[in-house]
């Protein structure tokens, strides 16, 4: 009799649990994952860029019906790029914006099957009038044009970071043809000179706020009020849409002829041997490149097919946006690796806008012990230069980075300018701030926008990046009444830790057009994604 | 009596079917497993399922793969691989010279370099004089003259086409690392060269030329396949002409042909005179990958890397059926072909690239 009941309660559990079933669509808490589990056999990791966000709808319905869970974890092209180059371990696919990235990282020979999924270019996109104003909307338009505009001071605009990610490289490849008087390919020679510095600062000084990837630069251009930016068109077209169905005004699309780049998608199998993942890639890999599924993606905004762009689709690729689906894409041509990454280091080092970044770190009690070490790791990771290079996350002669160690109170303001010694020193500041005490997150950031009122703004990408590790005292409106206040756009980035309250950083982060970070899993990953951002 | 009977007919059958199951399976050769590095264009090849069964059951072995350009695979570890399929005996002089004598070596097939472009460039080089009518259909391209023009800088406007952007160039793959693009930098090395061979004598000479056209080029790809790829892919503007294999042509057209009846009036290929063979030689490290020789070399897996995948086989690389293939522009006999220059000139090139 007392088996009987075991049995009932046995059966009852596992009814329980498959009755649940598995999620249909879930992310991570900062959005950098999303699992499609539809109690599939087989799960295949992939590693993407994070404009094939935009495709989730498909990848779920090939998970539902195929009985093959995808995990998509989306990074920057040279944090993809590294990944490979250090094997991948984990991942099933990789999914870049670009094949170059593939062709860069791929040292060990490890990916099989790369196929283009789908074409799009980078481009520029100027809200409507103003790209009116400028006469870009009835001509060929070259990057000095787009140059001159930005050093006349009638064009600002947003792009992703060119150590970070590929539309923001791709973009930077091509001011740096125009400000060379358009080369037949940019050499080591034509790097050094010194009238590039100084052209390429100005021109970069026009950057109203950077991302560290193609699909948050679209999220945060849409919830803030800039007059253009570089993305592509994919993207270009999806912030449309959600402009129109919101009747404000369209960007126009403008296709650099000297400038273009294309990134091309390709999909490719990361191969360890297991070949049930093999399968179930070639069969993801089928159903993207299928007829019907290549149309689906298609009114995403991408070019796919050989054929061009559908009839069908013509009202994705409109014409009075700029559009121009038939042009020919003639692009520049990418310099070889190795002078791509003298490039890629002289815009994080010396061209970029410097960045302004105050560090609000949590110092309280529950920080003793893994807490503290993982933070002072990931300082690590980003003050020590050495460190920093390694991803591109140097800073540049004219930045400031300020620390702000807190508990229930602001303790201490450090700060370090430049990248030299001083950046360096900032380090053991971090590392001799002892833990104790209770956490008032807001106070800090209250602090750090009366640090960052004494700067001239415009001559900075300025943010606050905040780590907490626990729900906060004090109050989110003292903080929204200083921040209205101080009248500036500084975005608010928080990190995840331990106990925090992710309703409370989501409304920082929301409030100030930012984005919260999960440091909970990997807070050195946190921290360098995050500072990838500006 | 008659359950006793029929229990000893179900022992009996028993132990006939353990029999059968255990001496049938012990006479039957377990497949082996061999791994190796394999040029990019060579895949579709061995992804081939039919050909994957002729392996598996005439010679009991599955060849797995990993892709490596041709002469980065002579330079990788090759530490657990039991083979290299590189696309150029350059890449097995290499070998000889860095790591020694292979166990087995054989040139399983070959196709000569051509160039793939799109119609109005091919219309616009007509009209340019780079092209000859090389009979039955097939043209040629003037290689000297266009490699010529390239090193004069001159414009794809030049040639009146204006919707392409800047200096005119040939998109290879990266010739340090790759055969496709190894074996055009020798060609442009012959035809740049006063008596159309590159040697030790004039090799200095033409280094600099040969330098200025790969610069220019910017980032190559290092695998034929993913450069062919791109180039259907990205379209004229992107790559308006591309060297590679004459086997990718035809293996796209035969594999995808619903792809290919879209493309077919859009890409021209172009043979350059002169050109070259890419022989593809197997190198055996060991004695398992030696046993991958005999199994390409079958008569039926030849036929079908002919067949489906272009590579000319045997003695059809002389003078090939090109009838089956749904393609415009093939040559059946590639008659103007010419050696590669030397392995040293050849290493002195590498090195000038490097």
């Amino acid at each position: 009799m007392k088996k009987g009941w075991l049995w009932i309660i046995i059966f009852t559990v596992l009814f329980l649990f498959s009755s649940c079933g598995p999620d249909a669509a879930g992310e991570t808490a900062d959005g950098n994952s999303q699992v499609f589990d539809h109690g599939g056999n087989v799960t295949l990791r992939i590693l993407s860029g994070s404009e094939n966000r935009e495709l989730s709808q498909i990848l779920d319905d090939f998970a539902r019906t195929q009985d093959i869970n995808i995990v998509m974890d989306y990074k920057g092209s040279l944090d993809i790029m590294r990944e490979l180059e250090n094997g991948a371990a984990g991942y099933d696919a990789v999914w870049p914006a670009s094949s170059l990235w593939i062709s860069v990282g791929d040292t060990q020979h490890l990916v099989k099957h790369a196929q283009s999924v789908s074409i799009t270019p980078v481009v520029f996109g100027i809200r409507e009038s103003l790209a009116k104003d400028l006469g870009f909307t009835e001509r060929e338009v070259s990057v000095s044009d787009i140059l001159e505009a930005v050093s006349g001071g009638k064009l600002e605009f947003c792009m992703t970071s060119a150590t970070q990610s590929n539309s923001g490289c791709c973009a930077y490849i091509g001011f740096l043809y125009a400000l060379l008087g358009n080369p037949d390919v940019i050499t080591s020679e034509a790097l050094a000179d010194p009238g590039l510095a100084q052209s390429m600062t100005s021109l970069l000084s026009g950057v109203d706020r950077s991302s560290g990837s193609s699909d948050w630069l679209k999220d945060m251009f849409l919830e803030g009020d800039y007059d253009a930016m570089v993305n592509y068109e994919c993207l270009i077209i999806s912030a449309n849409q959600e402009l129109e169905a919101r009747g404000e005004e369209p960007l126009y699309v403008v296709y650099p002829y000297d400038g273009l780049s294309i990134a091309d998608s390709p999909l490719g199998y990361i191969d360890n041997g297991d070949s049930r993942k093999e399968e179930a890639f070639l069969s993801l890999q089928d159903y993207l490149l299928s007829d019907d599924v290549q149309n689906q993606i298609q009114k995403t905004g991408r070019r796919t097919g050989y054929e061009g762009v559908s009839q069908e689709n013509a009202d994705v690729f409109r014409s009075d946006w700029g559009i121009q689906p038939d042009r020919l894409l003639s692009p520049i041509r990418m310099p070889s690796s190795e002078v791509l990454f003298e490039c890629l280091n002289l815009y994080q080092t010396q061209f970029r806008k410097p960045s302004l970044t105050v560090y609000c770190l949590d110092y309280s009690g529950s920080m003793s012990g893994e807490g503290e070490n993982q933070l002072e790791e990931a300082m690590a990771q980003i003050l020590i230069q050495d460190n920093a290079a390694q991803n591109f996350l140097q800073a540049s002669s004219g930045e400031i980075n300020i620390l702000i160690p807190f508990d229930s109170n602001v303790r201490e303001t450090y700060m370090a300018s430049g990248n030299g010694q001083e950046i360096e020193l900032l380090y053991d500041d971090v590392v001799n701030e002892e833990t104790g005490g209770g956490t008032n997150m807001y106070k800090a950031a209250e602090t750090a926008l009366e640090v960052l009122s004494q700067y001239d703004l415009s001559q900075y990408t300025p943010a606050v990046i905040l780590l907490t590790d626990g729900m906060s005292n004090g109050s989110f409106d003292d903080f929204r009444r200083a921040y209205e206040e101080a009248g500036m756009d500084v975005p608010v980035f928080s990190i995840m830790f331990g106990d925090a309250d992710p309703d409370q950083l989501d409304d920082l982060a929301d409030f100030t057009n930012a984005r919260v970070f999960d440091g909970r899993e990997d807070l050195i990953g946190a921290f360098r994604s995050v500072k990838g951002y500006n | 009596m008659k359950s006793k009977i029929t229990g000893l007919v179900i022992l009996a059958a028993i132990i006939a079917a353990a029999c059968i199951y255990y001496f049938g399976f012990a006479s039957r050769p377990q497949t082996v497993t061999i791994n190796g590095y394999l040029g990019g264009e060579k895949t579709g090849l061995l992804e081939d399922e039919q050909v994957q069964e002729i392996l598996e059951d005439k010679y009991h072995i599955h060849i797995d793969y990993f892709r490596a350009g041709s002469l980065e695979m002579v330079e990788a570890d090759l530490t657990g691989r039991d083979y290299l399929f590189p696309s150029s005996p350059v890449a097995l002089e290499l070998y000889r010279e860095t790591v020694g004598e292979p166990v087995r070596t054989e040139v399983i097939f070959n196709t000569p370099i051509v160039l793939y472009t799109y119609t109005p460039v091919a219309q616009a080089m007509e009209q340019a004089g780079y092209i000859s009518d090389l009979g039955g259909g097939a043209r040629g391209v003037d290689l000297k003259l266009l490699a010529e023009d390239i090193l004069a800088g001159k414009q794809w406007s030049d040639i009146g086409l204006d919707s392409l952007y800047g200096a005119m160039t040939i998109s290879t793959t990266d010739p340090v690392k790759s055969n496709s693009g190894n074996m055009f930098a020798g060609l442009l090395a012959n035809v740049l060269s006063p008596g159309g061979v590159a040697d030790v004598e004039n090799i200095d000479q033409i280094l600099p030329k040969l330098v200025d056209i790969f610069e220019k080029s910017g980032y190559m790809e290092s695998s034929s396949s993913d450069l062919f790829n791109q180039f259907l892919r990205t379209g004229m503007g992107a790559r308006p002409i591309m060297a590679g294999y004459e086997s990718q042509i035809l293996e796209f057209a035969s594999q995808n042909p619903d792809d290919w009846e879209i493309l077919k009036d859009e890409i021209v290929v172009l043979y350059p005179v002169p050109t070259v063979w890419a022989a593809h030689p197997y190198i055996a490290l060991d004695e398992a990958g030696a046993l991958g020789i005999d199994a390409l070399m079958d008569e039926e897996v030849q036929a079908i890397a002919w067949e489906c995948h272009g590579f000319r086989t045997g003695i059809l690389s002389a003078s090939a059926d090109i009838s089956r293939f749904d393609v415009d522009g093939l040559q059946s006999s590639v008659t103007q072909a010419v050696s590669m220059p030397d392995y040293d000139v050849m290493a002195r090139i590498i090195e000038a690239l490097s």
